[in-house]
């Protein structure tokens, strides 16, 4: 009887949510509990700041075409990581001189560690998002043509 | 290695993620691989609405360009799957899972029924949150162990991974596949088109039965 | 053993419960879909917590998906809700319809957008594109910007592959991808408040 009853209210999709939403703020609760997690101080692509320069934090490599060292996992599959290194924009160079505060947005300046991880050492990743977002933008766009 | 369900066969190495075929993997690979092709190939039904204590009966109309986004749909989730199957990074197993989800409500959303419109919108609600726990828990792994790679974390040199990152990930998993909504995802099937449904049905499975491969691991 | 990462994660965990209690009760679709948006957020406060380079990398993703659902999701919405006839008016101010200003001002956004590549590029460019519909009332055709898309994507693919197995043409793969996001994310920019209104085309 008890089975039949949770089946019949799971089976109203109405109910989906709120009994999704409640498992996941219950787990994060148990998270909660169980809390003092070890980060482990050896990571991969660690970040180093440097307060002295105009691009901090977000001061990636260095000049163009030079390779500098990756803490990728297999270093060895990726031969040419960190030949990227930042390139900035005349009008970015510009402000990189007149002011400290260039590099406090992620998309400040194009390059770097990051392009490196996302196009080259973790590229598969970079892959399958762009295809998630080919698939949702097919999706919206077929609704709005044929809705 | 004893922990990868198996000795990999054949290791492909794109940069730092790794895609590992082992006995286990491959099989999932190749059941996903198998019935894409069979959505490739086939038809979609016709659903047939009979009125009962009479001979009239009627077939529901399948129009081409929705059957043709559907197959584009059900296609694409079979790719999804083949790559959550394989794949030896925690990260992107996260983001084919999400794929996977997307794609099935993309299979449902075509369909013009308002019941069947509404369903895979509380399922995309659902698909929606669920990157939540999927992306934390692996960036929970990142951060414990100092690694995303599962045979990294099959080797047993690194710290071990927190309960909380294991249980977020299949609860990623479960609301991505709607694991244990069966009974609310046969609402979604009102939509006709069989071999695309039954899409959504085989690759909730399959991430499902990967994701206890993973949660072994470290 | 409460190391300055648990404390971290304490509080983002803590803002998660509160997010995801407020998404159980609330029982308007509407409503849902914007506290989703909320709930996303702590998704991304627990992969920065992570604290490297190796963070930022995995953010994007994780808001790309983000958002790539929500736009599915909210076009699902409109027609489940049959939110379909909406007029549009644009910015509608004649002199903006007529002159030549704003075709000047988007043709810079979009050519300096192309000199910037990357994601900084594709929103310059894609702002530049949404001016310029904006005050022309110009409806778009989809089925171009639907290729354009497929164009990106195809690019981006074979950039992928050529830093795989051909890692000594980096440089051209490198613009590939460059280029492959500046029509992405342009495409999904110009789409930002156009795909409305009286569609069915």
């Amino acid at each position: 009887m008890i089975i039949r009853r949770i089946s019949h209210y799971i089976s109203n999709y109405e109910n989906i949510m709120p009994l999704f939403a409640g498992a996941c703020a219950f787990l994060i609760l148990i998270g909660i509990l169980l809390l003092p997690i070890q980060y482990n101080p050896v990571q991969l692509y660690p970040k180093t700041i440097d307060r002295n320069s105009s691009l901090d934090p977000y001061d990636r490599g260095g000049p163009p075409f030079t390779q500098v060292e990756i803490g990728a996992q297999y270093p060895e599959n990726s031969p040419t990581a960190g030949l990227v290194t930042t390139y900035l924009t005349p009008f970015s160079l510009f402000l990189s001189q007149v002011t400290l505060h260039l590099g406090t947005t992620i998309v400040a300046h194009p390059g770097g560690i990051i392009d490196e991880i996302l196009y080259n050492t973790r590229g598969l990743d970079t892959v399958v998002e762009p295809t998630i977002l080919f698939i949702a933008f097919a999706i919206a766009s077929y609704l709005y043509r044929k809705g | 290695m004893t922990n990868l369900a198996g000795v990999p066969y054949y290791i492909l190495e794109f940069g730092d993620e790794l895609v590992y075929f082992t006995p286990y993997t491959i099989t999932l690979f190749l059941l996903a691989l198998t019935f894409t092709i069979f959505v490739l190939i086939s038809m979609p039904e016709r659903q047939v609405d009979i009125a009962f204590g009479g001979d009239a009966y009627t077939t529901k109309v399948i129009s081409v360009s929705e059957m043709r986004f559907r197959r584009f749909m059900a296609i694409a989730c079979g790719l999804a799957s083949m790559g959550a199957m394989v794949t030896g990074d925690i990260f992107n197993f996260t983001l084919f899972t999400a794929m996977v989800g997307i794609t099935n409500v993309g299979i449902v959303a075509a369909v013009k029924s308002p019941h069947v419109q509404n369903a895979a919108y509380q399922y995309g609600l659902v698909a929606l949150s669920a990157t939540v726990p999927l992306f934390g828990g692996a960036a929970i792994y990142a951060a414990a162990t100092g690694s995303l790679s599962m045979i990294e974390l099959a080797k047993g040199a690194l710290p071990a991974v927190p309960f909380v990152a294991k249980a977020f990930l299949v609860l990623g998993v479960i609301g991505e596949g709607m694991a244990p909504f069966y009974a609310a995802k046969a609402e979604m099937f009102r939509a006709p088109g069989a071999p695309y449904v039954i899409m959504c049905s085989l690759s909730s499975l399959l991430i499902f039965l990967r994701v206890i491969e993973v949660v072994m691991l470290g | 053993m409460w190391g300055q990462y648990s404390y971290g994660i304490l509080v983002v965990l803590v803002a998660g419960v509160i997010a995801f209690f407020a998404l159980a009760i609330e029982t308007d679709d509407l409503h849902r879909f914007l506290l989703l948006d909320l709930v996303e957020i702590t998704a991304l406060g627990v992969i920065a917590l992570l604290g490297t380079d190796l963070a930022e990398a995995l953010i994007l993703p994780g808001l790309t998906v983000g958002i790539a659902e929500q736009l599915a999701l909210s076009q699902i919405y409109c027609t489940k809700e049959r939110i379909m006839q909406n007029p549009v008016k644009g910015l509608n101010i004649e002199v903006i319809a007529k002159a030549d200003a704003p075709l000047i001002i988007s043709m810079f956004l979009v050519v300096y957008g192309l000199i910037l590549s990357g994601f900084t590029g594709g929103g310059v460019a894609g702002l530049g594109l949404v001016f310029f519909f904006m005050s022309r009332g110009y409806r778009e055709d989809l089925n171009l910007l639907e290729m354009a898309s497929g164009i990106s994507w195809a690019l981006w693919i074979f950039a992928f592959f050529c830093f795989m197995f051909l890692p000594q043409y980096w440089f051209i793969a490198l613009m590939c991808a460059a280029v492959g996001i500046v029509l992405k994310v342009t495409v999904k920019m110009s789409l930002v408040g156009t795909m409305w209104g009286n569609g069915n085309d």
